[in-house]
Formats: C-alpha cells, sequence, structure tokens
C-alpha cells in the first residue's frame, strides 16, 4: 500500500548569516498511513524542518512531498493553507494556545475554517476536549491551566477538525514527567482508537519509545528507520 | 466564537491602552466636527440666504448710515417690491457680557420679507401695534428666561439716553427661525420709536438707518435692481454698495479672516495626528502579536484572514472612538449655540459633516490597520512562529 506520507530526494537549505546552511540534503522518508512514528536527532539535525515541509509552512528547494499522493509544491498558498486546515493537526512544545482566548474558544478556532454551523462547531468543540479530558476547563483560559492541560487543549484543538495527520514537535519538552505521560497516552490512544497518523519530533527517549517506528537524523539526513515498520 | 469575538479579545487584551486609544480618537473626532461646525454654521448662513433679497449699505463703511430718504427713493426704483430699514443699536442688558443683537426695523415691512422668521399671528399684530414693542429670538428668550409681556431694559452705547436712563422694550412675542439665515438670538424693535426719541432729543446718536433691506418683485433679476440703486446714488449723497443677502452674509464671515482656513487646517492637522497615533498603537499591537499570527497561519487560515483582524480590530478602535467623538459633538450643540451666543447664533453639526466624520473614520481605520496589516499578510507562519517565541 502506498504511504500517506512521502518525501522524495528532499533538500531544503537557509541562508545563515549570507551563507547557506544545508539542512535537508536529498532526504527520502516514507510514513504509512495510521503509524506513529518518532523523529530524534541532534540539534539542527533538520527534524523540525521535516515537520514544516510535511505541514506545508514550508517549501523544500528541491524534491517533493507527498501526501496522501497530493504534490504539495503543485498548491498554491491559499490552497496550501486550506489544504492544511483539512488534513493537518500541528501540536507545538509550547502549546500556542491564543492566551485571549478560552480553552474551548482555542479548540474552535480551526472549526472556523469549515463549513461547520454554530452549534456544531461548539459541539466538535466540547468534543475534542472531552477526548484529551479537559470537559471540565473548557471555559478556562491558557494561563489558568497547567502546562500538561495546555498541551492537552493543543491537542484537542489539532484533532478539532478530524485530520489525518498530527505533527507535533516536542510536545512534551516544556512538560514534568506526569504531564508528558498523559500526553504520550494521548497521543498513542488518537494513533491507535482514532488512526491518526502522527509524526512527532522529540530529544526524548521515553517519548520516543512510545512510538511505533523511530526514525534517527543527522546532518539532514536519515541514518535509521526511513521506511514504514 | 467567531474572528469577530477574537478582534474584540485582541482589543480588550491591553483595556488601558484600547481605553485611550479610544478616547484619542474620540476627542480627536469631536475637535474635528466641532472646527468644522463653526465654518459650517457660518456658512450655512449664506447658503440659506433668499435670492430675491438684497442689501443696500454705504459704499464707504457699514458703519455709516444712509439717508432715511433712500427708503422712499429706492421704493420707486423699478423692480423693488418693498425696503425696510435695519439700524444696529448695540445696547447693553446690564453689563457687558449682556450682549446680543439688537435693530431698529420696520415690523410690518420685514415680517413680510422674511416668511423665515415665525411668529404666532396674536404677537405679530402685538408687536406692529406696540411702538415701545420688541419681539425675540427663542434662544435669546431660553438664554435670560424672558417672556411675553417682559421689559428689557438696554443700556445705550451708539445711542444713550441724555437722561443716562435705560432703554425699555416690551416683549410682544418670541420668534423661531425656519432657515439658518435668521438666528434666534436677535431683538428687533420699532425703528420710528428709536427715530422719534432722537427726533425729541431725548437720545443721542446717528440719525439714518444702518442698511436697507429691499425685497425684489418676482420675476426680476435681483442684480439689475442692485445695480439700478447703486447708479441711482453714484453721484451722492452718498454712494451706496447693494449687493445679494448672501453677499452681506459672506461678508461678515469673510470679517474673520481665514478664520474657516485656519480651523480647517487645524481639524486636518488633529486627524493626521491620530492616523499616525492608530498606526503606532497597531504596530506595537502587531508586534506583540506575531506568534499568535504564526498559529492562526499554522492552523490554515490564509493571509488575507491575517491582515482582516487588525484591520477590523482597528477600525473597530476607531469606530467606537468616532462614535463617542460625534456624540460629543451633537450633544454639545446647545452648549456651544449659548456660548458662542450671538456670534455664531445658529452652530449645528450640519449632515455633511457627520458624513464626512464617518468617511474619515474608516479611512483613518483602514489606513491604521493596513501597515501590520500587511506586515501580518506577508509574514510566513514558520517565521512569526520563529520570531514570537
Amino acid at each position: 500500500m502506498r504511504p500517506l506520507i512521502e518525501l522524495e530526494q528532499v533538500r531544503r537549505v537557509y541562508l545563515k548569516g549570507g551563507e547557506p546552511l544545508v539542512v535537508l540534503d536529498g532526504l527520502d522518508l516514507a510514513i504509512g498511513a495510521g503509524e506513529f512514528v518518532a523523529m530524534m536527532g541532534p540539534s539542527g539535525s533538520g527534524k523540525s524542518t521535516i515537520l514544516n515541509l510535511v505541514g506545508g509552512l514550508d517549501a523544500p528547494d528541491e524534491g517533493r512531498i507527498l501526501v496522501g499522493g497530493e504534490d504539495l509544491g503543485a498548491l498554491s498558498p491559499a490552497e496550501l493553507a486550506e489544504w492544511r486546515a483539512r488534513h493537518v493537526g500541528f501540536v507545538f512544545q509550547s502549546f500556542n494556545l491564543l492566551p485571549v482566548l478560552t480553552a474551548l474558544e482555542n479548540v474552535e478556532l480551526p472549526l472556523l475554517l469549515t463549513p461547520l454551523g454554530k452549534a456544531a462547531r461548539r459541539e466538535q468543540a466540547r468534543f475534542a476536549l472531552e477526548i484529551v479530558g479537559l470537559a471540565d476547563r473548557m471555559d478556562h483560559r491558557p494561563r489558568q491551566l497547567s502546562g500538561g492541560q495546555e498541551q492537552r487543549v493543543a491537542i484537542a484543538r489539532a484533532i478539532a477538525t478530524d485530520p489525518a495527520i498530527l505533527l507535533c514537535d516536542e510536545p512534551t519538552g516544556d512538560l514534568d514527567r506526569h504531564s508528558a505521560d498523559q500526553v504520550l497516552d494521548l497521543l498513542e490512544r488518537l494513533c491507535r482508537e482514532h488512526g491518526k497518523t502522527i509524526l512527532m519530533v522529540t530529544h526524548d527517549e521515553a517519548a520516543a519509545a512510545r512510538a511505533g517506528r523511530i526514525v534517527r537524523l543527522d546532518k539532514g539526513a536519515l541514518v535509521a528507520g526511513s521506511g514504514p515498520a | 466564537m467567531s474572528l469577530g469575538r477574537l478582534v474584540l479579545r485582541h482589543a480588550t487584551s491591553h483595556p488601558v491602552r484600547s481605553l485611550l486609544t479610544v478616547a484619542a480618537v474620540g476627542v480627536a473626532m469631536f475637535l474635528f466636527c466641532f472646527l468644522r461646525s463653526i465654518v459650517t454654521s457660518l456658512d450655512a448662513a449664506v447658503k440659506a440666504s433668499a435670492s430675491n433679497r438684497i442689501v443696500t449699505a454705504s459704499a464707504v463703511s457699514l458703519f455709516q448710515s444712509l439717508p432715511t430718504a433712500y427708503r422712499e427713493q429706492i421704493r420707486d426704483v423699478p423692480g423693488v417690491q418693498s425696503v425696510s430699514r435695519l439700524t444696529w443699536f448695540g445696547g447693553l442688558y446690564q453689563d457687558e457680557s449682556g450682549f446680543f443683537g439688537q435693530f431698529g426695523t420696520d415690523p410690518e415691512v420685514i415680517l413680510e420679507q422674511y416668511p423665515e422668521l415665525l411668529l404666532p399671528p396674536a404677537e405679530r399684530a402685538a408687536w406692529v401695534a406696540d411702538r415701545k414693542g420688541c419681539i425675540i429670538g427663542a434662544g435669546l428668550a431660553e438664554k435670560y428666561g424672558w417672556r411675553v409681556g417682559d421689559e428689557i431694559p438696554l443700556i445705550g452705547t451708539i445711542y444713550p439716553r441724555v437722561d443716562r436712563a435705560e432703554w425699555r422694550f416690551t416683549v410682544c412675542g418670541v420668534y423661531r427661525s425656519a432657515k439658518a439665515n435668521v438666528d434666534e438670538m436677535t431683538l428687533y424693535f420699532h425703528w420710528s420709536y428709536l427715530d422719534e426719541t432722537l427726533e425729541r432729543g431725548e437720545a443721542q446718536g446717528p440719525r439714518g438707518t444702518s442698511v436697507l433691506l429691499v425685497r425684489v418683485q418676482d420675476g426680476v433679476r435681483a442684480e439689475d435692481v442692485s445695480a439700478a440703486i447703486d447708479a441711482y446714488y453714484s453721484g451722492g449723497p452718498q454712494r451706496t454698495r447693494t449687493q445679494s443677502e448672501a453677499a452681506f452674509q459672506a461678508d461678515f464671515v469673510n470679517m474673520l479672516g481665514n478664520l474657516p482656513t485656519f480651523l480647517g487646517m487645524i481639524g486636518a492637522a488633529v486627524l493626521l495626528a491620530i492616523l499616525l497615533g492608530i498606526v503606532n498603537t497597531m504596530t506595537i499591537s502587531a508586534r506583540e502579536r506575531v506568534r499568535s499570527m504564526g498559529i492562526l497561519k499554522s492552523l490554515g487560515f490564509p493571509d488575507a484572514v491575517a491582515a482582516q483582524l487588525y484591520l477590523l480590530e482597528s477600525i473597530a478602535l476607531v469606530g467606537i472612538g468616532a462614535t463617542i467623538g460625534l456624540a460629543l459633538a451633537y450633544g454639545s450643540v446647545p452648549f456651544f449655540r449659548k456660548l458662542f451666543g450671538v456670534q455664531i447664533p445658529m452652530y449645528e453639526v450640519a449632515p455633511d459633516t457627520l458624513v464626512l466624520a464617518v468617511f474619515l473614520t474608516i479611512v483613518i481605520g483602514l489606513l491604521g490597520g493596513a501597515v501590520p496589516a500587511l506586515a501580518s499578510a506577508r509574514l510566513k507562519a514558520v517565521e512569526a512562529l520563529r520570531r514570537g517565541a
């Protein structure tokens, strides 16, 4: 079966101080639908760049990125934004919730991009918060929540539109062990019970061990785990 | 949840800043409306003037009286329907602060010439019949609490009584004005009462009349009649300058020099200052919200939506401030009418000032939000998230 996410000969070069810095150099990576993949490697190895490329937030200098058979390079910025809203949910290390909105409103935010009506949006946001176990915190602002709760709200927001792919950039990086375990339990459950394909960047071996597969990067190239398990 | 609510939450996330911004816009818009209203109120009297009325004055100066005989002579000029005398009395009520316009005139003629001077028939008849009677504008009646039957004592400055007593006029009626060219802060009395008092030597002052108000017959060109009158007196004994009522009113406005231009420039400067202030506020807000914009973009919101948020916020802040400013401008009309008194008796905020203010509000709102909106639209999600971290 064809993988859900395919990176073919992807090269990404940034300019740093006027000098080219090769972050990814001819990288090939395939991730199957419903996989939970942890991506590890030293800082600057290109992990977050891969997340941004797969999420359509960045574009490769060379190579192709196919998601569900669709070449992201062929989409205009507006089409890419629309595609992202339908297919991808992001979970960031620092949660990235809007501080002026309540938990429920933060989760409802991506649903504004769907054709759902107000009541349906609210219902779906409540459901997402129930999934992450925060139905009783929906009217709290981010600053009224613990780090673990904030990250679970962020996950609820990521799954609110029911995307196929979750891209998690060090989701447990700012959390204590207990909260990190809760978040990882949740991600595991989302993969197992809801069929989400999860690509998670982490520095934490214990977190990576919760994934079905670990890919390791070094200096812009994969050193282990390039294809679906 | 909606984008509108997000705009509202952002706008109120720094309540003190937002309140100060709204207050600044409110004050600026009030100032703009106030300054413009001074100009338009002065101008309104000119615009509301009738085209069938002309004013004959001395060609030398407005302060030079015309001989009384001119009235009869001008009445015989072809095309003239009626002529009334109008003499500036210049009296004071109680002290120098009690200054308002007082004119000696011909009651029956001026009431016929000025249908916009609204007076109940009974009061009209009473004034015509009472040689010591007067009529006062509703604004004047309200200001001093005068009613029909009251006696108004005035100290003559141009026409002092030889016994140093006050002139006394009985209020026969309170008029209202149907148009901006007639104010409601003036007292009209019988010209003949003034003239007879001077004749008897009981008061001193120039004889004659300050100006003559001429009503032109229907179908006759006012310009032709004006030219005929001035031609008639071109050889003396006193040359005249006859002009339309509008031009006569405009002369008073022009006596203020470049005041309208000056006020207009201040108004424009105030608006420019507030535009810069809004741009500054929105730019600071945008800098604080780079990360939020990155989040929205990562969720799939297009660049245009991120830009719209800033534009909407800017328009909302400016709109609320402008609404307060406009409400203040309208609400303060009675106060300024009293304050300005006879200087600008028909002070009001004209509808076109409201339209212009709304238009400027939208322009300032859009321009104020445009700088951060454009920057936000150009910013890539990854860059926004990195810079906001």
